[in-house]
């Protein structure tokens, strides 16, 4: 037995190390998706304390003006409601489809739904699948019609926040809202269509904008 | 997971220049200690007398496979990040179909040809100018091509997605075709050295 190891050449001997680590490979499952989803409870606590996980919707309203790139909006309600109206620069990933979505673990991800509550636990999944940097929208779609879609004007907002607010409303195709209580409840707010220039959308399933310095 | 490191922000766009050179000089230095600056060998492969590309192939495939398989599998390496090529399966097979007969008839493949140039051979250094060519031209006339370059598109897809197998099993069958390939490749050789004594 033992002679025969010494007698290998080194081409057997590795071409048997690459069987045996072949044939182990069988047994081992998968090696990519996160059969171990680790958290740190204390450390999301903290984070969720902090709010540091927040982007306010004036924050998202002058990122989609600025045209920044360098993150991935996403919308977590059903495909119906989002052909119905979606954040500029949205895409839509339900809830379900997170777990096979194109989503980077080293891409900055900001989620949103109707309220808050699916995206933060959206937020969860996707921090247990060890994101980096997930962040989510206060207030959700509806933070973003109240804020800026619609903004309620009071009579002590001074002239040049008022012009900001009509000019990023009226970039959204929104207006701004004067008055109290009645107006909100009286003639229903007409949401903007969908703009046409939705995000790439790369063709059959694959990922989304991929950077072009990639690849041989 | 800290690994691909570029995509951690290990280190940035100039270190990751630096990291592409060493690499590459790497690469071009153990293709020149195989053989491959040399068209006569490269073409050998093609009349089964000499197997080496096939061999040299072969291993890069089952080591990187080997390594990242394990890799991702300790959990150091993020698979999901990984760029992978998507797949255009009309213009890929009519690209691969030109490139062997490219590499046939001129007896190099890019990067061999690279070795080629730079161990001064006349041949490598005309192929090289050709690839450069053929570059230019084809950026010219992207326009007119940029129907049939993006047709099939099947977007990012593995063998174990495409043919929903669990990742082991691809990796074991692979090892197997190349074991078994290397045996092969080895019997070919001596039947061809048997063949060319008889003739």
């Amino acid at each position: 037995m033992k002679g025969l190891f010494t007698k290998l050449t080194v081409n057997r001997a590795l071409g048997l190390a690459t069987l045996v680590l072949g044939f182990l490979a069988l047994f081992l499952g998968d090696p990519g998706k996160g059969a171990r989803a680790t958290i740190d409870p204390s450390e999301l606590a903290l984070m969720v304390q902090r709010e540091v996980d927040h982007v306010s919707p004036e924050q998202l309203a002058d990122w989609i003006i600025a045209g920044r790139s360098d993150y991935r909006l996403v919308d977590l309600r059903r495909e119906a409601e989002f052909a119905e109206y979606h954040i500029p620069t949205a895409e839509n990933i339900p809830l379900t489809g997170l777990d096979r979505s194109s989503l980077g673990r080293n891409e900055t991800v900001l989620l949103y739904s109707e309220g808050g509550i699916h995206s933060a636990q959206a937020w969860f999944l996707l921090k247990a699948r060890q994101h980096r940097s997930v962040y989510m929208l206060s207030g959700g779609l509806d933070g973003w019609k109240e804020r800026v879609l619609f903004p309620r004007v009071t009579a002590d907002s001074s002239a040049a926040s008022l012009e900001k607010l009509k000019h990023v409303s009226a970039f959204f195709g929104g207006s701004l809202r004067t008055g109290s209580g009645e107006a909100a409840a009286g003639p229903t707010l007409i949401m903007p269509k969908p703009q046409i220039s939705a995000p790439p959308v790369a063709p059959a399933g694959g990922t989304t904008t991929k950077k072009k310095k990639e690849g041989c | 997971m800290s690994a691909p490191w570029y995509k951690f922000g290990l280190f940035g766009d100039n270190v990751s220049l630096v990291v592409a050179f060493v690499i590459g000089i790497g690469f071009g230095f153990f293709l020149e200690r195989a053989g491959f600056g040399s068209a006569k060998k490269l073409t050998a492969q093609f009349y089964l007398t000499d197997m080496t590309v096939f061999k040299v192939m072969f291993t890069a495939i089952v080591t990187a496979m080997i390594g990242v398989f394990y890799l991702g599998w300790i959990g150091y390496l993020d698979l999901s990040l990984i760029y992978l090529t998507p797949t255009y399966i009309v213009p890929q097979f009519a690209g691969g179909l030109l490139l062997g007969v490219g590499f046939v008839v001129g007896g190099y493949c890019p990067g061999t040809s690279c070795v080629a140039a730079a161990t001064g051979k006349l041949d490598g250094m005309a192929f090289l100018g050709g690839i450069l060519a053929g570059l230019l031209l084809f950026g010219e006339l992207f326009p007119l091509v940029s129907g049939f370059y993006t047709m099939t598109p099947l977007g990012r897809v593995t063998l174990p997605e495409f043919f929903d197998l669990s990742y082991g099993l691809v990796v074991f069958l692979v090892v197997l075709m190349a074991v078994g390939g290397f045996a092969g490749a080895t019997q070919v050789e001596k039947w061809m050295a048997a063949k060319k004594g008889v003739r």
